[in-house]
């Protein structure tokens, strides 16, 4: 177990056995002299296609062979993988899944599920098969408004889940920073918000799941009922099953109290962050940059009681300045730095772009911001978004990230000339140990794990995916030399995952995905 | 200025330009209905960045309200709604709009109204004659005004149908308005169009103009629900979600917005719905309604666009109102009208 199956290729190459793990051809011994990259997986070619498509349609499930059903998904956010599903099968309930999974299974028809869309290394991108959206399960079953909870059909976007919350006068607790996350791909991978390092990730506010296992089971599962299927699809990346329903635990609404504090040093800010956290100081936070140039530490509350404990006891601590503070040091930096002018120039038109953004009157009154998701989703497509998007993470433990910081930032500097780092604490939960296995979480975090993305403003400008693929190694081959986890590990950047997990992990995950998944069908190309 | 500029649709952004966000999505009604992604405006751009062509995307294309709820969402500032009209363009035209028009052109043109400000009610507030008089009584506070003689509805159906106008029967729509100074016009899209023809006017919504009276405003209350005209409200989102931002501040009512502040339509029919060649689906109305007023606490709902009635009236058993019909109190109208002249 854990040799990959190797036969030789048509015209003397070796493939790779789906559902295996291949030798990392990204390893510095694994091609040397030759300049690395990684490409899509070849395309499924299907075999048994057409049985199978009969076979569905038998169970009166829609399956879509139209250019129109299928390009809507040939890519991902990321947009540097692209390919086409066989067909497209709208989800719409966990019957019709269960059985899509099942002839899936029989007549070995790989299945790619895509909720959101906003993978970055194809991993919701079908190169043949069938594409499954998770999205047509979009509905709220029920709240409890007491216990505070709330049961949902998984392909629900976030926003939408709090759209139907807010109603209620309640809020989900912790969700990323993008409306159109959904809950059921979130939960699968992680999930970071800026209330992380306090509640830790998305995935740590499950209660329970309705899961479809890749052979067509529908079970129910948690901590306490069916808890090894629960621990391997939370954060499990799509390769243990679909998550067709979601029980969260949900929260009280507040509006936000904002604080920004600027910082010109990557470390000060990152010291002044974990302070912070350590110390429960508040109840939101993230660093959130402008290259290296302009540090920006968030800190927000729920409530003013916190906010004015934080006033008294750790605003003073905190090295960073405020907005007039900090554009005088700028002034003052630049203004001895006149070769730097072009930098400086960028970072004014970028706040003048950015700030109002970020304070637009119809959510924001008297200092208190409404519908934080909203504000900070819409800044991040449109001051971050674009038509590709490359955004390599790494997740340390606290006493090593400033380091990898640093060294990523380092990489940043050399590929691109405007790029932005998004930074932010993650609290692990002790009873979720079995969860954090093979995931972003690496396994030398105490306490607290801590992530960077890295993303450089591609602003339109054309690089090839050469270019971004070395990038992106340069940057994980920081966290293989550092023993650090990364977020997006699966898809493009999977020929990482012996390196930083080691075999015997890899090894026992890749055993029980082949008992799930006989036939390797469910999510082939993003881990196994 | 750049950050002016990002906040409009850009002429030269068109499907290519989609990063595939989603954020249209969130505030499609017919993705709410269907939750189809090929029925939205993203799997639209997805589609033809990838190789389909306009009759591929046929039903797609004429399945969008152009509510263009979508376009203030769109970080790209993708002029959605002429991506879809352009589509539409490229499709069969729906038949019959054609001779309707030219039927209209042949009658003899309105004489130009003697008042600066004309109003354009639509065939919806015409058909209440009752609440188009008091819209005509509250908006003659401010001036003199006149009614148009010609709605220029079969326009709009052309215009929504993505079909040529004729320029004799553009002109002899314009005709009549091109002296007036305000042109206060009921039909979101007529409204949007109407910016390009007639530069030099001041365009607004009804729903804009009446809610900006004294007297309407205070008949307004916090268990009121008001529901915006989504067409107007979107063409002109930046200043306008503004504008009923302070409306709440003033009269504590509840909009028909969501979390983005976006107006969520109460009817979303589709362009062979509208045009009465398929029978709209059993209870598509109901679902936006139904989605404006669950969880709201209201006791009345007081709309700036009549078409909107139907739709709540067929789930909900509570009044519903026009904006014009707020201000038949007879003690006050006096008084009001004095404040609504300073105003």
């Amino acid at each position: 177990m854990g040799t990959p199956v190797v036969q030789p290729g048509p015209l003397g190459s070796y493939a790779v056995e789906p559902g295996t793990v291949g030798p990392c051809h990204v390893a510095p011994d694994a091609l040397q002299g030759i300049k690395r990259q990684q490409t899509n997986p070849a395309r499924w070619n299907g075999p048994n296609w057409d049985e199978f498509s009969t076979a569905v349609r038998a169970h009166g499930i829609d399956l879509r062979e139209t250019i129109a059903a299928r390009a809507a998904f040939a890519t991902d956010a990321g947009g540097t993988a692209h390919g086409l599903a066989h067909g497209v099968v709208i989800a719409r309930s966990t019957e019709q899944v269960a059985l899509l999974l099942r002839a899936a299974q029989e007549y070995r028809v790989p299945v790619t599920v895509c909720g959101g869309g906003l993978t970055t290394e194809g991993e919701t991108v079908a190169f043949g098969g069938v594409l499954l959206d998770m999205t047509g399960m979009s509905r709220v079953l029920a709240i409890d408004a007491n216990a505070l909870t709330v049961r949902t059909e998984a392909g629900i976007f976030w926003h939408s889940l709090a759209e139907e919350l807010r109603r209620q006068d309640l809020d989900y607790l912790s969700a990323p920073l993008n409306l159109t996350s959904s809950v059921g791909g979130t939960l699968g991978v992680g999930g970071i918000d800026v209330n992380s390092a306090r509640l830790g990730c998305s995935a740590d506010q499950a209660l329970a799941l309705q899961v479809v296992t890749p052979t067509g089971d529908i079970v129910e599962c948690s901590d306490t009922h069916n808890a090894e299927l629960f621990q391997r699809v939370i954060l499990g990346y799509g390769q243990f099953g679909v998550i067709t329903e979601a029980t969260l635990r949900v929260r009280r609404y507040t509006p936000l109290r904002m604080h920004y504090f600027y910082y010109a040093s990557l470390a000060t800010a990152i010291e002044d962050l974990q302070l912070l956290d350590r110390n429960d100081a508040s109840d939101y936070s993230g660093i959130l940059t402008i290259m290296d140039c302009a540090v920006n530490v968030l800190v927000a509350f729920d409530s003013t009681e916190r906010e004015a404990a934080f006033m008294a006891n750790w605003r003073g601590r905190l090295r960073g300045y405020g907005e007039l503070g900090f554009g005088l040091r700028m002034l003052a930096h630049y203004a001895l730095r006149p070769w730097k002018l072009g930098e400086a120039w960028y970072l004014l038109q970028r706040k003048r772009e950015l700030f109002p953004e970020l304070r637009r009157p119809e959510y924001m009154r008297d200092g208190t911001m409404f519908d934080r998701s909203v504000v900070f989703s819409r800044a991040v497509w449109k001051f971050w978004g674009s038509r590709q998007m490359v955004i390599p993470d790494l997740a340390t433990s606290a006493a090593k990230f400033v380091e990898a910081v640093e060294r990523g930032n380092a990489v940043c500097r050399k590929y691109f000339p405007r790029y932005t780092l998004y930074l932010v604490g993650i609290k692990l939960r002790p009873e979720h140990l079995a969860h954090y296995e093979m995931s972003c979480i690496p396994p030398d975090a105490e306490g607290w794990a801590y992530g960077c993305e890295f993303e450089p403003m591609l602003d339109g400008r054309a690089y090839s995916r050469d270019y971004l693929q070395s990038f992106k190694n340069e940057i994980y081959d920081i966290g293989v030399d550092m023993g650090a986890s990364y977020y997006r590990f699966g898809g493009m950047m999977k020929g990482y995952i012996r390196r930083v997990f080691g075999d015997a992990v890899v090894d026992r995950h890749l055993a029980l995905k082949r008992a799930a998944d006989p036939a390797m069908i469910l999510n082939r190309h993003v881990i196994f | 200025m750049l950050s002016l500029a990002k906040n409009a649709p850009q002429p030269d952004k068109d499907f290519a330009s989609c990063s595939g966000c989603g954020l249209c999505l969130l505030v499609c009604p017919v993705w709410r209905r269907t939750h189809d992604l090929a029925l939205t405006p993203l799997g639209r751009a997805k589609a033809l960045q990838h190789g389909a062509n306009a009759a591929d995307i046929a039903v797609s294309v004429q399945s969008c309200t152009l509510c263009a709820a979508c376009e203030p969402v769109c970080p790209e500032d993708i002029g959605l709604v002429e991506m879809t009209l352009d589509l539409r363009r490229r499709l069969p035209q729906p038949e019959g709009e054609q001779a309707r028009m030219q039927e209209q052109t042949a009658r003899p043109p309105a004489p130009q109204p003697a008042a600066t400000a004309v109003l354009i009610p639509g065939t919806a507030l015409r058909e209440r004659p009752v609440t188009l008089a008091r819209a005509q009584a509250l908006l003659a506070r401010t001036g003199k005004l006149a009614l148009a003689d010609d709605d220029g509805a079969d326009i709009a159906l052309a215009l929504e149908a993505g079909m040529p106008v004729p320029k004799q029967r553009l002109e002899r729509f314009l005709q009549p308005l091109r002296r007036a100074r305000k042109i206060i016009v009921a039909d979101g899209l007529l409204l949007r169009n109407a910016r390009q023809w007639l530069p030099r006017a001041e365009l607004v919504s009804l729903g804009v103009a009446l809610s900006g009276l004294t007297t309407v405003r205070r008949a307004l209350g916090a268990s009121d629900l008001y529901v915006i005209e989504p067409r107007a409200y979107h063409a002109d989102y930046q200043r306008l979600v503004k504008y009923y931002d302070g409306l709440r501040a003033a009269s504590g009512c509840t909009f028909n917005l969501d979390l983005q502040r976006i107006a969520i339509p109460a009817a979303a029919p589709t362009l062979p719905q509208k045009f009465g060649l398929e029978a709209a689906a059993g209870g598509d109305d109901g679902v936006q309604a139904r989605w404006i007023l669950q969880g709201r606490n209201v006791t009345r709902i007081v709309l700036e666009c009549m078409e909107d009635a139907a739709a709540f009236n067929s789930v909900s058993g509570l009044p519903v109102v026009h904006l014009a019909d707020l201000a038949d109190d007879g003690n006050r109208r006096n008084n009001d009208s004095r404040n609504d002249n300073q105003a």
